[in-house]
């Protein structure tokens, strides 16, 4: 019964109420600069979800009596190798894609989510736990980045996934990073009011 | 007096044109846990740009490497991340050797200066606009100054983004970012775009 409470709560903060990009600010710079439109956005959650997981991954094994300071570098440096065969198969499935990236594709690998989650779950949570958060994280991450894409695609151009859809005016300074900055920061505050109210309901409710 | 000009205008790019937050949005989330705490902000400000400016003259070098083999851009991270995880051992070595007190101060977060998009960022910007070793320098050491710019100028208002005067909703993290967001685009205005009307 706990156990599958706590795999809840993990699921729960992974996407509602510790979601990466709408509360934790987690590798929000690849979102303000590329996640314009759900093509973008694509390319961008493939390279981090499969760069992202399989560098946890690996990570996980890494033992505890390692001093902090060379963790962080294996940690790091796990990303770099994955970071290896992985660009070989985007460029060749994706390779417009992938060149859109640029350099934040390889920023990847010293994203805070890598650091951050390679110290906080690995040496406290069972392996399975530690996978469960790893996948939600990544959905919750993945599933935000589309959703921010879709929403700044919308107002910027007027398109969604590239067809026209006819919006009586559009915002194209939303396509600038800075654009980005406050588009992010108006959606993680209704966000939380939605987080908020549903909250409220709930209680009312009980 | 040529010299002189050129390295203003590369600093003057790196510092304030192309500021690795407000134009890349490299280090969002390193900036926003460091504005937190305005007492180490100095010594983070100086690990970050003492790390940009030896990782530029480095990247210099193994980009000379790198760009004489065909496939080396795969290999790049991997080499970049080496010579990150090298300066950032041989400075915690030498301060715990000959500047204990330092150590003791910085060891909090000196890691978190060292690995984040920012610095990893830099290495791949100055390896793609600069040329001569000078550059590679003075185009490192103005992102490591921009960063700690754009870090000052959100702890200065961090107190405020986190008061319980603004709405509940706004406060905290999406008032961080609408703040850098109107920064942001004080500095891209600062690099002389225009409107199209």
């Amino acid at each position: 019964m706990t156990g599958d409470n706590s795999c809840k709560s993990i699921i729960k903060n992974a996407l509602l109420n510790k979601n990466p990009i709408f509360v934790s600010g987690m590798v929000i710079a690849p979102v303000i600069v590329l996640a314009n439109n759900l093509n973008d956005a694509i390319t961008l959650v493939t390279a981090f979800s499969l760069l992202t997981f399989f560098t946890l991954l690996v990570s996980s094994f890494i033992p505890k009596s390692i001093v902090y300071t060379i963790r962080i570098i294996i940690y790091t440096l796990i990303g770099a190798l994955v970071y290896v065969p992985l660009a070989i198969l985007l460029r060749y499935l994706m390779p417009e894609g992938v060149e859109a990236l640029g350099i934040f594709f390889p920023l990847f690998i010293t994203s805070s989510f890598i650091i951050s989650r390679s110290e906080s779950i690995f040496f406290r949570e069972s392996k399975g736990k530690m996978l469960l958060d790893i996948v939600f994280c990544i959905i919750g991450y993945d599933a935000a980045v589309l959703l921010f894409a879709v929403i700044r695609e919308i107002l910027a151009t007027g398109t969604a996934g590239g067809n026209i859809i006819g919006m009586p005016i559009v915002f194209s300074a939303f396509e600038k990073p800075f654009g980005g900055f406050i588009l992010l920061g108006f959606i993680a505050a209704l966000f939380r009011s939605i987080l908020l109210l549903i909250k409220k309901i709930r209680n009312t409710n009980t | 007096m040529e010299l002189l000009k050129n390295i203003m205008i590369t600093a003057f790019i790196a510092v304030f044109a192309e500021n690795t937050i407000f134009s890349r949005a490299l280090g969002t989330s390193t900036l926003i846990i460091v504005a937190r705490n305005r007492k180490n902000l100095a010594g983070f400000g100086f690990s970050v740009t003492y790390i940009t400016a030896v990782i530029s003259v480095l990247t210099y070098f193994a980009d000379k490497a790198l760009n004489a083999n065909e496939t080396g851009y795969i290999y790049t991270p991997l080499v970049y991340i080496a010579i990150l995880g090298a300066v950032y051992v041989i400075t915690l070595l030498c301060l715990w050797r000959f500047a204990p007190v330092i150590f003791g101060r910085m060891k909090k977060y000196i890691h978190i200066s060292a690995f984040n998009c920012a610095v990893l960022g830099s290495m791949f910007l100055i390896s793609k606009y600069c040329v001569t070793l000078a550059d590679y320098f003075i185009h490192g050491l103005g992102i490591g100054l921009g960063f700690v710019l754009a870090v000052y100028l959100t702890a200065i208002v961090y107190d405020r983004i986190y008061s319980e005067k603004a709405p509940y909703a706004f406060r905290g993290y999406p008032l961080m970012l609408i703040y850098i967001g109107i920064l942001s685009m004080a500095f891209w205005g600062l690099s002389g775009h225009t409107l199209n009307y």
